[in-house]
């Protein structure tokens, strides 16, 4: 035990009072595994004072006449969940206006052109559209430029497009439903909505950039009943996707990577089943992965985020390749002995499949596949590799996960390649009509029929 | 003591032992009255009784001299040199996940605290905000001025050699491998998704009115006036569009 003779240089920011324990190894190895048995745990994260549902205030203020609300009507099929405190959940299934994600898109594009397909596939109505700007939270998150009023400016402006964009196709407002892609957007938007809820002094600000752009309803602000995460969709419709199942995956070990701000950025509204790991996790990703039939195996460091940081990601790469490989792919490779990382998210995604090469300067070699939940779904519901799932923009070792599903990914290739000099001077093969991108503005026509 | 060997403290804000600070307290009450007047600061810091979970569970802390709890502290004792101190360097290492928010038993949410510094950072020019965001300039202004915040052609071997030599692994010009995605929004390589020119004024028009522009001045001016010039431009482009419209319209 330590006295207070003991002169050795150390940090003592714990205050005078500290004392260390000094356990022997084993005793040490006991109490953190006593620790871990607790920490990640659910009720970590019920244990609050005071928690309040804030879309009774929502409604509150739509009878008071401040806002209007964006509902999820029966014609948006919803289906019910249970989130964090077991309150109902309805996320809507059709009608769908995509939020897309500025790093999915820029950078893994298997990763809405698999949403899309699946949607197809299930005859599911949807908008992609050219009148969206980013949810700009990436850039706030890590560099501060920005602030409370330009989020929630930007959260109003593109769900009130969401909104009217359905009129461009004949239609009546608020036939499409927002389904928001990025993580980071779905989060930034649920606090930016608590905001605005309790803030008048908010509601005011944003109101005049919101007429100045011509975006109230009936002179209110728009706002949305539920705020909706693609991963909540492909949840609810995980039966339905693996009745167009075709590839046998049930060989497969799978770990999942929650999204911190799918799940951490107001947990209250995260969906949780008590039959999808005892209800401890973050239900979505692991259901879906388990409708499919994989082995979905819990690990040590699921809890922890995936080192994108926000800013590390772009200017201090250090920390994210460190804290990605040694607390999430390690693990996963040497603990769970896992065939791939299931993600749900833009920049984790991005984060452990990119950064997962510089580790063999330092022997750190793990060769793991990263492929987002909703990509895996489509591999094996009979996707393209190349032509939809897009996999050659991931850096990992996905090639290794579909032999292991029996996928010929080197034929899958060479068809690939062969497409690529058809369109050189062809149209590409698209999901959807691509005269319904543009909705208003600037090469706008309006079609007779809408599909 | 000797200056060669003084602490980074001490560096900043002054030898403790002098009666005389090297920064104006008026400064420091500015910088946390800005901190404090955002309506967000009364919701995310409830109280704190040091228990320390935020910083046990923090990515940020297992790699830099960075604490949660200690952000909190100085906050909760309104610690204005500690609060000066801390925006220094150590807000930067914050990785923004919000575990430290989700557990938090009083519902404070540091990762949420910590944003109201940065933005105090910026709005008061200080040194450290500009260093830590030089390398953000290239994105802020494909943000700015297209309303994406990252494009296709920024992820290159040059900027990302850490990523290897798989970027992709299918060689062939970007621009075909663009258009081979099978949703037509995305056949771009200067923005993640096309943008409406109408879509990236409006969001201009929301920099403006809440004064993101003028932060963005404060800490880069050069940039600045690059994005000012572009979307003055695009701008000029949306109004010409508009009067063909009306002519349009009227020989109709």
């Amino acid at each position: 035990m330590s006295d207070t003779t003991d002169t050795r240089e150390r940090f003592t920011g714990h205050g005078a009072e500290w004392r260390d324990s000094d356990l022997s190894s084993t005793e040490a190895r006991v109490a953190t595994a006593w620790v871990e048995q607790r920490v990640d745990r659910r009720s970590l994260l019920t244990d609050k004072d005071r928690v309040a549902d804030v879309r009774d205030a929502m409604w509150e203020l739509e009878r008071d006449g401040e806002i209007v609300v964006h509902r999820v009507a029966d014609e948006h099929e919803p289906v019910t969940v249970k989130t964090l405190y077991g309150w109902d959940k309805r996320v809507p299934t059709q009608q769908l206006w995509h939020h897309k994600s500025c790093g999915q898109c820029g950078n893994i594009p298997g990763y809405p052109a698999s949403l899309l397909w699946l949607m197809n596939k299930m005859d599911i109505r949807y908008l992609d559209e050219t009148d969206q700007t980013s949810c700009t939270a990436w850039n706030y998150h890590g560099s501060g430029i920005g602030n409370l009023e330009s989020l929630a400016a930007v959260f109003l402006r593109n769900f009130h497009q969401a909104y009217v964009s359905a009129q461009a196709e004949g239609r009546p407002a608020g036939y499409y439903y927002p389904l928001v892609h990025c993580g980071t957007s779905f989060g930034n938007y649920k606090e930016v909505r608590e905001f605005l809820i309790h803030s008048p002094e908010l509601r005011e600000k944003v109101k005049k950039i919101l007429g100045k752009l011509g975006r109230l309803v009936d002179g209110k602000l728009l706002i949305p009943e539920e705020i909706v995460h693609y991963s909540e969709w492909v949840h609810v419709m995980r039966e339905r996707i693996r009745e167009h199942q075709v590839i046998d995956c049930s060989q497969v070990r799978a770990t999942i990577h929650p999204a911190c701000h799918v799940y951490k950025m107001v947990p209250q509204d995260a969906i949780y089943d008590d039959d999808i790991l005892e209800g401890n996790r973050v239900a979505v990703s692991t259901g879906i992965m388990q409708a499919l039939g994989t082995q979905v195996i819990d690990y040590k460091t699921w809890y922890d985020c995936c080192g994108f940081g926000f800013r590390h990601i772009i200017s201090e790469r250090e920390f994210t390749r460190s804290f990605a490989i040694d607390r999430k792919v390690r693990v996963a490779v040497e603990d769970a002995r896992a065939d791939v990382m299931i993600g749900h998210d833009t920049g984790c995604i991005t984060t452990l499949d990119k950064n997962q090469w510089i580790g063999k300067a330092v022997g750190k070699d793990y060769s793991l596949p990263i492929l987002a939940d909703v990509q895996f779904a489509a591999l094996v519901c009979g996707a393209h590799p190349f032509k939809i799932v897009q996999s050659h923009w991931h850096a990992s070792a996905v090639e290794d996960l579909m032999e292991k599903l029996g996928i010929d990914w080197r034929q899958a290739k060479v068809e690939f390649e062969a497409y690529l000099e058809d369109i050189k001077q062809g149209a590409p093969e698209n999901l959807y009509d691509p005269r319904r991108r543009i909705t208003s503005g600037p090469g706008f026509k309006k079609l007779e029929t809408s599909a | 003591m000797s200056h060669a060997t003084a602490s980074r403290v001490q560096h900043v804000i002054g030898d403790p032992l002098s009666e005389a600070p090297a920064r104006p307290r008026e400064e420091l009450e500015a910088i946390f009255g800005d901190i404090q007047a955002d309506l967000r600061y009364d919701m995310e810091l409830n109280g704190c009784l040091n228990c320390g979970i935020c910083t046990a569970t923090c990515p940020a802390a297992h790699y830099y001299d960075f604490s949660p709890r200690e952000i909190v502290q100085l906050l909760w004792t309104e610690n204005l040199e500690g609060i000066y101190d801390a925006m220094q360097e150590k807000i930067w290492a914050c990785a923004q996940c919000y575990t430290c928010a989700a557990r938090c038993p009083f519902g404070n949410s540091p990762g949420g605290l910590v944003m109201l510094m940065r933005e105090a950072a910026i709005k008061h020019g200080m040194e450290s905000a500009k260093n830590v965001l030089r390398p953000f300039s290239r994105v802020m202004l494909k943000l700015i001025s297209t309303g994406n915040q990252l494009a296709p052609n920024m992820i290159t071997p040059d900027h990302f050699a850490d990523w290897g030599p798989n970027i992709s692994k299918v060689d062939a010009p970007l621009k075909l491998l663009r258009k081979a995605i099978p949703m037509p929004t995305l056949n771009t390589t200067e923005t993640a998704w096309e943008v409406n020119l109408k879509t990236s004024i409006e969001l201009y028009t929301i920099w403006e009115m809440t004064g993101v522009l003028d932060q963005l001045e404060g800490i880069d001016e050069n940039l600045f006036d690059v994005i000012t010039d572009i979307m003055d431009e695009k701008r000029e482009d949306y109004d010409d569009w508009l009067e063909d419209q009306e002519d349009d319209d009227e020989d109709d």
